[in-house]
């Protein structure tokens, strides 16, 4: 391997640490509101087993301590209905995961698509907090790809929607078929991307944000997976309107695009 | 004032932060809750009740924590104002605390000991507030009445 493959390798892999280190912390804001109201009412429990323990000890129940039994009732009934909000969330959230990241999706798979969106939505859940998701979801057919690396595409697309609109906005994601192909549409309403840039975008380490060290490799790398899939991704902007991001892909990968390994030297 | 007329209100999107506050408040104090997940219902609330404290969420869809907070002191100026932040809003949530005048912001995930003595001192802050705005009132009116008084000796004497 020459020099200059190696050092496209150490940023293609710097790339998905950074963006491995973005997910751990969406995950780890989306883990810590069903966490801190579980860690809230478990302390809510613990005092009103003493309060009650202490009610019980002389075995005589006063009137004003009939009227704290109540008062406890109201307040465990209310542990319990949170609770079990939080547990729903969490439970969702694993999930999301699991259908976005597993295993057995490194290889190639007949998938729906729109459950590779949608895990991928619930896994950036703390970003979309002030903006506004907008589906449109088309009847698919089981999409035949590697899972893992499509999820990838969409989570670097949907990632960067969030980033355009730090201040809030819409972001749509719509889906359709045409022909043997499905399209995947991702639009924002961020601040939109110069025409000068729009022709560099998907270069392997062009980037309009900050230096920070595996930027820039995002859509480089999505565009490298669509096109191992036989796919095309295209990308229209309008400066403080939006951009829109066009994938498709063929239902069916043709021989030549199936006989490709799912080894990570394809994407090098 | 006595406690059983104190009233906190909490306001934050998700329904299990605000559910798991209230029922902590509940079997703590004799605290009258009102809970809100929608900060736009909060403000037209305020219009009919008199809260003492307000505890709202930074990170909220409809509309952010610090901007529902200064709407409120609109409606409410007396009610002492607390912010409910994520580590990750720390940096913005202590700038925005310093800009709108608030009493104090609470981190989460929070720790309901810490949360007691933060709304409890906010509560006897309002409750501080109300007692020296009923002393002004007095002061004033003793003072019109000495003035009247004034007059009248002026007037019967001179």
């Amino acid at each position: 391997m020459s020099d200059t493959a190696d050092v496209q390798t150490d940023r293609i892999n710097q790339a998905r640490l950074a963006s491995l280190g973005t997910m751990v912390a969406g995950i780890t804001h989306e883990l810590n509101t069903p966490l801190g109201a579980i860690h809230s009412n478990h302390d809510v429990i613990e005092r009103a087993l003493l309060k009650l323990q202490d009610i019980l000890e002389d075995e005589v129940v006063t009137p004003d301590e009939l009227e704290e039994v109540r008062k406890i009732v109201r307040a465990m009934d209310g542990v319990l209905r949170t609770n079990g909000i939080a547990v729903e969330r969490l439970v969702k959230l694993v999930e999301s995961l699991r259908t976005f990241g597993r295993p057995d999706r490194a290889e190639i798979d007949r998938v729906d698509l729109h459950e590779g969106l949608d895990s991928t939505l619930a896994v950036l859940g703390h970003e979309l907090k002030m903006i506004s998701v907008e589906k449109d979801y088309g009847e698919l057919p089981m999409v035949e790809c590697y899972p893992n690396r499509i999820n990838q595409v969409f989570m670097n697309l949907l990632h960067n929607a969030t980033q355009a609109m730090p201040d809030g906005g819409t972001l749509g994601v719509s889906t359709s078929t045409n022909g043997g192909r499905v399209r995947i549409e991702v639009r924002d309403t961020g601040c939109g991307i110069e025409r000068a840039n729009l022709e560099r975008i998907f270069e392997p380490g062009f980037t309009t944000k900050d230096g920070r060290v595996g930027m820039g490799l995002g859509l480089a790398i999505s565009h490298q997976i669509v096109d191992q899939h036989g796919g095309t991704i295209a990308v229209d902007s309008e400066l403080e309107e939006g951009t829109t991001f066009r994938v498709a892909l063929p239902i069916e990968l043709s021989p030549e695009h199936r006989a490709l390994e799912g080894g990570d030297d394809d994407l090098k | 004032m006595n406690e059983l007329m104190t009233t906190v209100m909490i306001v934050d999107d998700e329904e299990m932060v605000v559910g798991s506050i209230q029922s902590f408040l509940e079997l703590e104090t004799s605290y009258r809750v009102l809970p809100f997940t929608s900060p736009e219902a909060a403000l037209a609330s305020l219009d009919d009740e008199r809260v003492h404290t307000i505890v709202a969420d930074f990170m909220m869809p409809e509309m952010d924590g610090v901007t529902f907070l200064t709407r409120a002191r609109e409606l409410r100026p007396d009610a002492t104002r607390i912010l409910l932040t994520g580590y990750a809003d720390k940096k913005n949530a202590i700038r925005a605390i310093n800009e709108a005048g608030l009493y104090q912001y609470v981190q989460k995930p929070w720790d309901n000991d810490a949360l007691t003595v933060v709304i409890r001192n906010a509560v006897e802050r309002c409750q501080m507030y109300g007692e020296l705005a009923e002393r002004l009132v007095e002061l004033e009116t003793a003072n019109e009445e000495l003035a009247g008084l004034k007059d009248r000796w002026m007037k019967a004497f001179l």
